[in-house]
Formats: structure tokens, sequence, C-alpha cells
């Protein structure tokens, strides 16, 4: 028996289990899964059972059902996948009994601190010292990524380029800034590029900044190549793999 | 600048004892956080431990203290200030503390603790830490995650093995692969950070960021002005959601100096910058 877990900003919303009825989701509150959300169609899509497979189909929604990045008209479903509807992705438990529906909000994490709690001390020994064992053999592959650079294009700056060699890099009018705006009326701190474990991440500042010509809605991860515009500087990422 | 803090520790709705251990030592603009862990009430005397050994530490003014030419593994960066060295010392030093305790009483066998650490001297914040509890840095509206979780599912993340979605659903989120006690050794993980006046941090142990997202962290944070309510109102919402873990939350807020022209003549001579 399956179940699907409807996520929004990787907050669980939603948990549907999968039975022999096929699954309706849309912006009806009449379906399974109700996504109240302008971007989704009344009746947008449906997952069911055929021939024993998990199958999702798209119901001639306006702006598609994508299944891991790909839109999809029918498509099988595998463990682990993700359907995505607008903003909101649905993910897909093929391994699961059937599941007892959330409060809202929870965060899908929390079942697994139940089962740590369950281990004795002898285990939680046992554990530590396993995994001190994989740290010291992690901390001799651990290699860095490469230091990311920032090739200014235009714009009154002080630098023509600037490796990003800390975890927290401010753009703005601030002493603390590695890259420095001169200017009355620019802001202390206008945006900021800052590392993750994933990559390094723009964020907003005083300003809102744009990556490839689209100003960002939140922090969001640059890729090799991208350009970054904010007050009026203009500076491609550059991160050699 | 100005610096306030506050911090709360709770039990949280399940467990039956707060192996949680924290500190604020306001005049050294000391911040500690310790998630104690082992059977039978132990990893309270490990977080309790942690917290001491560092405050004692750090506390003493022996320049020695320093230096302890202890040989450590990992990036060593020569241009780190004293206080980073000296911090990140008192760490080491903890764990060591911890081991040996657990060595000369075999029922504490197994205890251990994770354990993060900031010190912050004039605009340059100091932090070293082992394990899983983690630093947050709120600077204009975004917040960001200063330290790296010495988790399984995290160095997965840092090596392509995982996306931070898959981390976070993960089954092995609480596999730490470092903390205090384990080994009479243990690597540190140091940096430096300078920070900005309106800047925020928070020191927090898993029992928040399990139960409550990071953009609602954010916003908790930017509502309350006065840090220990911050904290507290964390602290209840990690519990509302189901409180499956300690929490234990420290926030600290970097007020800038009121500008315009009166401030020189509200200035206090002797205070320095």
């Amino acid at each position: 028996m399956a179940k699907l877990s409807l996520m929004f900003e990787n907050k669980l919303v939603k948990e549907v289990p999968i039975g022999n009825r096929p699954v309706s989701i849309g912006r009806s509150p009449d379906n399974d899964i109700p996504i109240d959300n302008l971007a989704v169609s009344t009746y947008h899509a449906r997952v069911y059972y055929e021939g024993g497979k998990l199958v999702v189909e798209d119901l001639d929604s306006l702006n598609g059902t994508f299944v891991n990045d790909l839109r999809v008209e029918r498509a099988m479903l595998h463990d682990g996948d993700s359907i995505w509807i607008g903003k909101h992705s649905i993910k897909v438990d093929a391994t699961a009994d059937s599941a007892i529906p959330w409060d809202t909000g929870r965060k899908a994490a929390a079942p697994k601190i139940n089962e740590t709690m369950v281990l004795d001390t002898k285990a939680r020994r046992d554990m530590l010292q396993q995994a001190a064992a994989m740290g010291e053999r992690s901390q001799l592959g651990a290699g860095r990524v490469k230091m990311p650079t920032l090739v200014v294009l235009n714009g009154k700056v002080e630098q023509k380029e600037y490796v990003l060699t800390n975890k927290l890099t401010v753009i703005g009018k601030s002493p603390m800034a590695t890259i420095r705006l001169r200017g009355w009326f620019k802001p202390q701190v206008a945006a900021q590029i800052n590392q993750r474990d994933d990559g390094y991440y723009l964020g907003t500042g005083a300003k809102i900044p744009s990556v490839n010509g689209a100003p960002i809605q939140g922090p969001v991860r640059l890729n090799d190549g991208d350009l970054i515009e904010v007050c009026g500087i203009r500076m491609n990422f550059i991160v050699r793999e | 600048m100005q610096i306030v803090s506050g911090g709360v520790s709770d039990v949280g709705r399940v467990r039956t004892n707060n192996e949680d251990s924290f500190r604020i030592v306001e005049p050294m603009n000391l911040f500690i956080l310790s998630d104690g862990m082992g059977g039978e009430a132990h990893g309270e005397v490990a977080s309790a431990m942690a917290v001491d050994t560092v405050e004692k530490y750090c506390s003493d003014p022996d320049p020695a203290k320093e230096d302890s030419g202890v040989t450590l593994h990992g990036v060593a960066n020569e241009t780190w200030t004293r206080a980073t060295k000296k911090l990140q010392n008192a760490v080491f030093q903890a764990n060591f503390a911890i081991h040996q305790s657990a060595q000369k009483h075999p029922e504490q066998r197994g205890m251990g603790a994770t354990l993060t650490t900031g010190w912050l001297n004039g605009t340059k914040l100091s932090l070293a830490h082992v394990g899983d509890s983690r630093a947050y840095l709120l600077r204009t509206g975004s917040l960001q995650q200063l330290t790296n979780d010495h988790s399984l599912v995290a160095e997965q993340v840092r090596r392509g093995i995982l996306t931070p979605q898959q981390a976070e659903e993960s089954e092995m989120q609480s596999v730490l692969l470092r903390a205090l006690g384990a080994n009479p050794e243990v690597d540190v993980e140091v940096d430096e950070i300078d920070v900005m006046p309106r800047d925020v941090l928070l020191f927090c142990s898993d029992g928040l960021t399990r139960m409550v997202s990071e953009p609602e962290i954010a916003g908790k944070l930017q509502a309350e002005t006065d840090p220990k309510s911050a904290a507290q109102k964390l602290v209840d919402l990690a519990n509302e959601r189901g409180g499956l873990d300690n929490v234990s939350v420290i926030v600290v807020c970097i007020q800038e100096e009121s500008k315009g022209w009166f401030s020189w003549l509200r200035r206090d001579p002797g205070k320095k910058e």
C-alpha cells in the first residue's frame, strides 16, 4: 500500500494513502488532495494503480503536471518520485503501509526521532564508535568544492574579480563587505552570497538581486555562469568543476 | 555595538529528562550549547561537563591556554585569532574530560555530547563545534547556517550523494560522524565570522530544527526584539509541534549604536568600541 505526501516548502501538508480508488489532486476542495493555489487547476491530476503499477495522469491541467522535472500526461511512478504541481510537490512513497494523516505544518522528519529513542545504551555506544571510525575515514576524503569567483562585468567596485573564500559574502556599503559598493544611497548589505552544504546561495539584503535577469524570491543556488545583478553591478558566478 | 542575549532550554514533550545544557557568559559574550547522549541520564553529565569545561577554559587568563600545543587534524588556519584558537582548545579539552570521565566511571561508558560554541570579541565571532547542534546567522532577513553538521546525512549532501531534501527525510539523520566522548581526541571544526550591526545569532540543539522549519525560525527571530522572548517563542513552537526531543536555544542580538549627532553626547567616554 503506497502513500502520497503533499509538501510545500519542505513542510509536510497532508498525507494520503493510495488504495483501490484513484487519488484526485486539484484546487477544488472535493479532491482527495486539495491544493488551494491559483496555479493549480480545479481537477489537476490523479494517481491510481493500473496493473499493479502506480500511475499519475494529468487531467488537461493548465500548468501541467511534472514528475521529477519532466512534464507528463501519464507516467509510471516509482518510490521516491516527486510529482510537482505548481509550487507543491507530492512525494511518492511506494513502500509504506497506509498512512495516518498528519497535522498541517508538522515536519516529515519527526517520526525518525522516535526510532532513535528506542536505541539502548549499548546500541548508542556502538553507533558512536562506528560513527567515530567513519568520521576519521571521511576526513581524509573530504575534499572541499573549489572556491567560486565573481567576475565583475560592470559597476564601480574595487576589484575585477573576487574569489569567494568565506562562508558569508556581503555585497554592500558596509566596511565588512567583501564586495564594497560606493555611493551615498547604497545599503550596508545590498545582497549576500552564502555557502551551504550543497553549493553557494545568493540571498537578498536591502535589495533584491537578479539571477540571469530574474529577481530572486528567496535564496537561490548559483550555478556556473550565472549572471548576478544588484545595485547596478553585474557579475558572473564562475565555479570551475 | 551592544550585545544582548537570552537562552532557554526545555525537556520537550516526550523525553523524561533534559540532557541539553547551555550557558551564556555575558561579560565575555561567550555562548555554549551542548546536547548530551547516553542512557540513564548520563547525557546530562556529558553536556554539563562540556559546558563547564569550555567556560572554565576560556575564562582562564593563563596565556598557555591559547596554545596547548595540541596537534589537531583538519584545516589549521594560521590567521585564526587567539580567541578562536583558545575556543578550539576549550572544545578539545571538553572532549577529553568527557572521555576520561567515562574511562574512570564505567557506568558512564557510551555517554557523549555535541558541543557548539561562539565567542564574540569586537566584531569577530569565533565558532568551534563538534556535532550537529547549530549556529545560525540572521542577516537582512536571510537565515544562514554557520556550522556544518557533523552528521552522516550532511556529509552525504556535501559529497553530492544526497540532496538537502533527501537528507531531511532520511532515517539516518541522528547518526553523527563526530561527537564528544567517543575518543580521547576529536577534530573540532572552527570558523570566524565578521558580525554586523542588526545581525542576530542563534545557537540551538536539533530539538528545534527537527520540529520547526528555517523560514519559521527566521520569522520568529525577526518578530521579537528581546532575545529571551525570541528563544522562548522558538521553544514553545517546537513543543507545539510535538516536542519530540529536548530543545535549547540561545539568541544573541547585535544592536547598532544609535546614530545621529546626539549619540556622541550620550556615549560613555570610558567604553571601548
